[in-house]
């Protein structure tokens, strides 16, 4: 009885902290409508703060926390909202995704700068180690009871906040309509920055409940306060009571799955993802999303190169490889290697989101499974296999698409990173799969031709680089290519024209899954020894941010996302060890030139070329066709009788 | 002469660079009630979210009370006394009728919630016994009234309405102009856009009709017999 | 038999009854109209026919059978073509693979093979779009994004079009050439219904019209019958004292 009542409590407390964390998330999604990726990574620097003014400085906890969660997060939200989020259309899901991830980047790279990981912290318990009770002769600390005091009390503050007080009801009633809010004299301007202000406060007084707690480390904050995220989603990120009752029967299972039940073989694992087993099934029993219309996105339109184009840049990439490569050595040529494989990876990239409109966060998922592959069946380099890996990814893409057909935007999302945290804990690093430490994987073998050699691999990677592109652009050309577009810009559209959208998009998945395995076995076959960290689940957050940041609908994005991911080692060390996290606060703060190039920046340097070069002249009057010119957009605006308000 | 509760001079605007307004002039005096017509697409609505500052103007003048408030977002309006009622019913759903109705607080924190109930309460007494309904759950007519009892409770310098009738049974319409008629004759200055001509006239001092972005017609309403034909293509 | 009926279909919006029990029906080979004054539930009524939208009750035929619980997709390819009041276009794509890419979706779900490439150009010359066949849709002003939305619908070689405002945006001579094509896609045999509020294309293009007022049917007829119709003007213009008395009964 006394070890139910403990693991209850203890439950029960880590509850508490999912609870408030989770709090948070949801009073700003839903009333700004933004999903804030960062929320963690907001509530992890808050922690650091307060160990730095507690511990290093001596403040009292009293100020210490008063300054960390009545004025430093509010002013983090607050800046965060007005400076970046503020200027982004709610209604583009993937760029707002896209940008909180970078914040959440940067913020790491800040904590890191600051607080370099070299050194161990410890955030003092508010009672000390001795400040507990004693129930039924288990230990209960005044820590566990604070979390669920605290948590009861944010409770009961935010249910008389959002009804009793006019603050709050606006906050409620700017959801329903914004305008109509602006018209009762209410600025939703300021309601959304509120908003950013007080659940930043939440996700800092989680992740000091958390670091004093467990324990006060970047990524495991950043990531804990990610399990959040399971809560609200039991509430649709909506409703505060229903994610109360999430954030208990997580950290309940937790305590019991922990106290009461033997973990082995594939099962060990099995804690750390209870949250993210919880996000995806409560994810696969939401109710399909309803087709609407007046929601068409209102994307430009990129140059897609030619056959010709596509296949001239092919020959140049892969001479420029060829001139290069024997110039290169050691570490240098390796991580160039390394980046031209997950640059063709990162095609998959290109297809799911880039033309499809998709987001998934679980390409590592699959660049794992194709490196483990390789190394099952690639027997002497065999180059059968990696076709076998393509098939195989493909298979397991669509069944990972299956269950989330009927999500869209920012829930398919996430379903994808939850089956990419999944795919990561419970089969990769699964001792029998890539989790026991290194890992050899046999280089392919042409057959007459040996790839031992790397700079000869280098070129290799160039012509499979090239021909895959230019297989993707080819897509993009055909028929499927045009369907995914009409999709990504009006899935209700297509739709009543007929097209079946849960097939179109099992076959976007399978193929782009296809893609991504075949390249996860490209870069077993280059790297040769792989552990299961090469395939964190984390870093599908990361591949997507960069190849978004230089072009997702590019190839060229794609090359330069994987280039990025391999080449920043290069780069940090000739950075002093102080300052090496720089290039994640620069990673993320680059990525926020994405307000600026929401296309990215391949296309944008590509269509400034164009223009600068008369000897492409000849392609630009292509470009030249692709609008009507303006005289005559004048002459109709004026004969036209069209008033989309009164209409 | 007063100063016109509503001036616009010139005024264009539109969406995502088509223009809907093409040069709108128009008066509203003091304590009248102007009636806005004509077919759909001509611009009415446009005309309201210019003046109530949702939608900004790229050209013209747009004057209240005689002070220039072109570019003023909708919020500090509602501060300086004008209330829109914007068509389809202007409630927050998911908020409940009680919430709905202390909307207003947020602008004049001196008025008391028992005050604001009761003056609401008075003209649409069937609101009082669905307090604590969500207001997207109750009738068409309802949320209409739910929506008017903002204009009622506040007394605002100027009252800009929606086509308050759309969708709702001729008795419904009935109230709704009662209402509207009562304000008017406690001075109320109001800008009317409907699409039911009659019902309009029959409480209106002015009638503006809109054609194709510009008001082509500004007379009493006794002058104006021939409004059918704009609607049906023929003439009545 | 007619091509559409819809059978008593009611749709509820919370307390709010868009469309209340509303039995009408769309011919082949024939312009059907479908006017009322704002919010009297006439895109929703496009929405149940197409799917979009679930009816709290009521059904919806097609040849007679009933449809109402097909996903939209298949209702498309039973011959259903929709445009949207607020258009639905693919931004990113140009005029010509807005409608290349609507014939090939059709063609995904039907035996048939046709040429793409010759259909595309049939259509854009028809509707009169031929000149703008390179531009990116994104960029068009209102009348040709309309006008490129019916060249998608009729991509798909539709036997029931409906057609959700598609005059606003154009211009009086462009209004006459667009009622011109409604008439010859009438003649071809098929059952166009078409919402529209500028009345002189109604009234010209329209064979039947069915009004429809706060979500109810208020009558249905000939331009000149509805033209007529007592109940109409009220619907337009409101009740006069005299003849609320008879809309209240």
């Amino acid at each position: 009885m006394g070890e139910f009542i403990g693991l209850s409590i203890a439950g029960l407390s880590l509850g508490a902290i999912y609870a408030i964390a989770a709090s948070g998330l949801v009073v700003t999604y839903t009333t700004s409508g933004v999903f804030n990726f960062a929320h963690g990574a907001v509530g992890m620097l808050m922690a650091f703060l307060y160990w730095q003014l507690r511990v290093q400085d001596h403040w009292s906890a009293p100020a210490a926390l008063v300054l960390t969660l009545l004025v430093a997060a509010p002013a983090l939200g607050l800046v965060l909202e007005r400076g970046l989020i503020s200027r982004l259309n709610v209604n583009d899901t993937g760029t707002m995704l896209i940008v909180t991830v970078a914040v959440m980047v940067a913020l790491m790279g800040i904590a890191y700068v600051i607080w370099p990981p070299s050194i161990g912290r410890l955030l003092p318990m508010f009672f000390g180690p001795n400040g507990h009770v004693s129930v039924d002769g288990e230990l209960v600390s005044y820590e566990e009871l604070i979390s669920i005091g605290l948590a009861i009390a944010t409770a009961l503050g935010l249910r008389l906040f959002f009804h009793n007080t006019r603050t709050g009801v606006a906050m409620r009633g700017v959801v329903d309509d914004r305008q109509l809010m602006a018209m009762n004299g209410r600025s939703p301007q300021v309601l959304n920055a509120l908003s950013w202000m007080i659940g930043a406060g939440f996700g800092a007084l989680a992740g000091i409940l958390t670091a004093s707690t467990y324990s006060l480390d970047v990524i495991n904050l950043t990531l804990l306060i990610l399990n959040a995220f399971a809560a609200a989603m039991l509430g649709r990120l909506r409703n505060l009571p229903l994610t109360f009752v999430g954030a208990v029967v997580l950290g309940l299972a937790d305590a019991y799955v922990t106290g009461y039940v033997r973990l082995t073989g594939w099962l060990v694992e099995l804690v750390p993802v209870l949250p993210t087993l919880f996000l995806f099934i409560v994810l696969l029993a939401l109710p399909a999303v309803r087709l609407r219309a007046g929601r068409a996105a209102v994307s430009k339109a990129i140059h897609v190169p030619s056959a010709g184009a596509s296949l001239r840049n092919g020959v140049v990439l892969v001479v420029v490889a060829a001139l290069i490569a024997p110039f290169m050595h050691g570490i240098a040529l390796g991580n160039v290697n390394e980046g031209a494989a997950l640059g063709i990876g990162a095609l998959s990239i290109v297809l799911l989101s880039g033309y499809g409109g998709q987001l998934s966060f679980a390409q590592y998922a699959f660049f794992g499974f194709g490196a483990w592959l390789f190394r099952v069946l690639g027997h002497g380099g065999n180059p059968w296999a990696l076709l076998v890996a393509a098939g195989a990814g493909a298979l397991i893409g669509a069944l990972m698409a299956l269950p989330a057909l009927r999500l869209r935007g920012l829930e398919l999302a996430l379903s994808t990173l939850a089956f990419g945290t999944l795919a990561w804990y419970m089969f990769l690093s699964q001792p029998q799969i890539i989790g026991g430490g290194d890992v050899t994987i046999p280089r392919l073998h042409l057959p007459g031709l040996s790839l031992q050699n790397d700079r000869v691999n280098l070129v290799f990677l160039a012509v499979v680089f090239a021909l895959l592109s230019a297989g993707v652009l080819a897509i993009r050309r055909s028929r499927f290519g045009r369907i995914l577009v009409a999709t990504r810009d009006s899935d209700t559209a297509c739709a009543t024209l007929g097209l079946n959208l849960r097939l179109t998009k099992v076959a976007l998945f399978a193929l782009a899954s296809a893609i991504a395995t075949f390249g996860g076995a490209i870069y077993g076959s280059t790297q040769m020894i792989v552990t299961n960290t090469d395939f964190e689940y984390v870093s599908s957050l990361f591949i997507v941010l960069i190849v978004y940041v230089w072009g997702i609908s590019t190839p060229g994005g794609a090359l330069a996302g994987g280039m990025s991911l391999a080449l920043a080692p290069l780069v940090e060390v000739h950075i002093p060890v102080r300052f090496q996290a720089l290039t994640y606060f620069m990673t993320g703060l680059g990525a926020l030139t994405i307000l600026a190039t929401p296309e990215g920046i391949v296309p944008l340097v590509s269509e400034r070329l164009r223009r600068l070069n008369p000897l492409i002249g000849l392609r630009s009057r292509h470009t030249r066709d692709m609008s009507v010119g303006n005289e005559q957009l004048l002459a109709r605006v004026e004969v036209s009788r069209a008033t989309p308000a009164d209409a | 002469m007063r100063t016109p509760a509503l001036e616009l001079m010139d005024v264009r605007a539109g969406y995502g660079g088509i223009e809907v307004l093409h040069g709108v002039d128009l008066v509203v005096p003091d304590g009248s009630l102007v009636a806005l017509l004509g077919p759909n697409g001509a611009g009415k609505t446009t005309t309201l979210q210019v003046v109530d500052g949702r939608l900004l103007p790229s050209a013209g003048c747009v004057h209240i009370g005689g002070r220039h408030v072109n570019g003023t977002p909708a919020q500090r309006l509602a501060r300086a006394g004008v209330c829109s009622i914007p068509e389809g019913r202007g409630v927050f759903p998911n908020l409940s009728v009680d919430e709905n109705l202390l909307m207003v607080t947020q602008l004049h924190d001196d008025l008391a919630p028992s005050e604001v109930r009761e003056r609401a309460f008075a003209r649409f007494p069937n609101l009082a016994n669905r307090r604590r309904l969500l207001a997207g759950s109750l009738s068409g007519g309802e949320q209409q009234m739910l929506a008017m009892a903002r204009a009622i409770v506040t007394d605002p310098a100027l009252l800009l309405i929606d086509e308050p009738s759309m969708g709702l049974a001729p008795v419904v319409v009935d109230a709704i102009y009662d209402v509207l008629k009562h304000l008017t004759a406690e001075g109320m200055t109001v800008l009317l856009v409907e699409q039911f001509a009659n019902k309009a006239m029959s409480i209106a001092d002015y009638a503006a009709v809109m054609i194709n972005g510009r008001i082509s017609v500004f007379c009493e309403p006794a002058d104006l017999e021939n409004v059918v034909g704009a609607y049906l293509g023929v003439s009545a | 038999m007619p091509l559409l009926q819809t059978r008593e279909v009611t749709v509820r919006f919370g307390g709010v009854r868009a469309l209340d029990s509303v039995s009408l029906s769309a011919d082949a080979g024939v312009v059907t109209g479908l006017i009322g004054p704002n919010g009297a539930g006439k895109t929703t009524l496009f929405n149940v026919v197409t799917g979009l939208q679930a009816p709290t009750s009521g059904h919806v035929l097609i040849d007679g059978a009933n449809v109402t619980g097909y996903p939209v997709h298949r209702r498309a390819r039973l011959g259903i073509a929709r445009t949207f009041q607020r258009l639905e276009l693919f931004g990113s794509l140009t005029v010509r693979e807005n409608i290349q890419t609507a014939a090939e979706i059709h063609q995904l779900g039907s035996r048939r093979r046709s040429d793409v490439g010759a259909l595309t150009d049939s259509i854009l010359d028809r509707v009169g779009l031929d000149r703008y066949a390179g531009a990116a849709a994104h960029t068009l002003p209102t009348g040709l994004a309309r006008l490129t939305e019916l060249g998608r619908a009729l991509a798909t070689e539709p036997r029931l079009l409906l057609l959700d405002e598609p005059g606003s945006g154009l211009n009086s001579a462009e209004s006459e050439q667009f009622a011109r094509l409604l008439a010859s896609l009438a003649a071809e045999g098929t059952a166009i219904l078409l919402v529209e509020h500028d009345m002189d294309l109604v009234m010209q293009a329209c064979e039947t019209i069915h009004v429809l007022d706060f979500g109810l049917l208020v009558t249905s007829g000939t331009p000149d019958e509805v033209r007529a119709d007592a109940r109409v003007q009220l619907a337009y213009l409101g009740q006069s004292d005299t003849v609320s008395t008879q809309a209240g009964s």
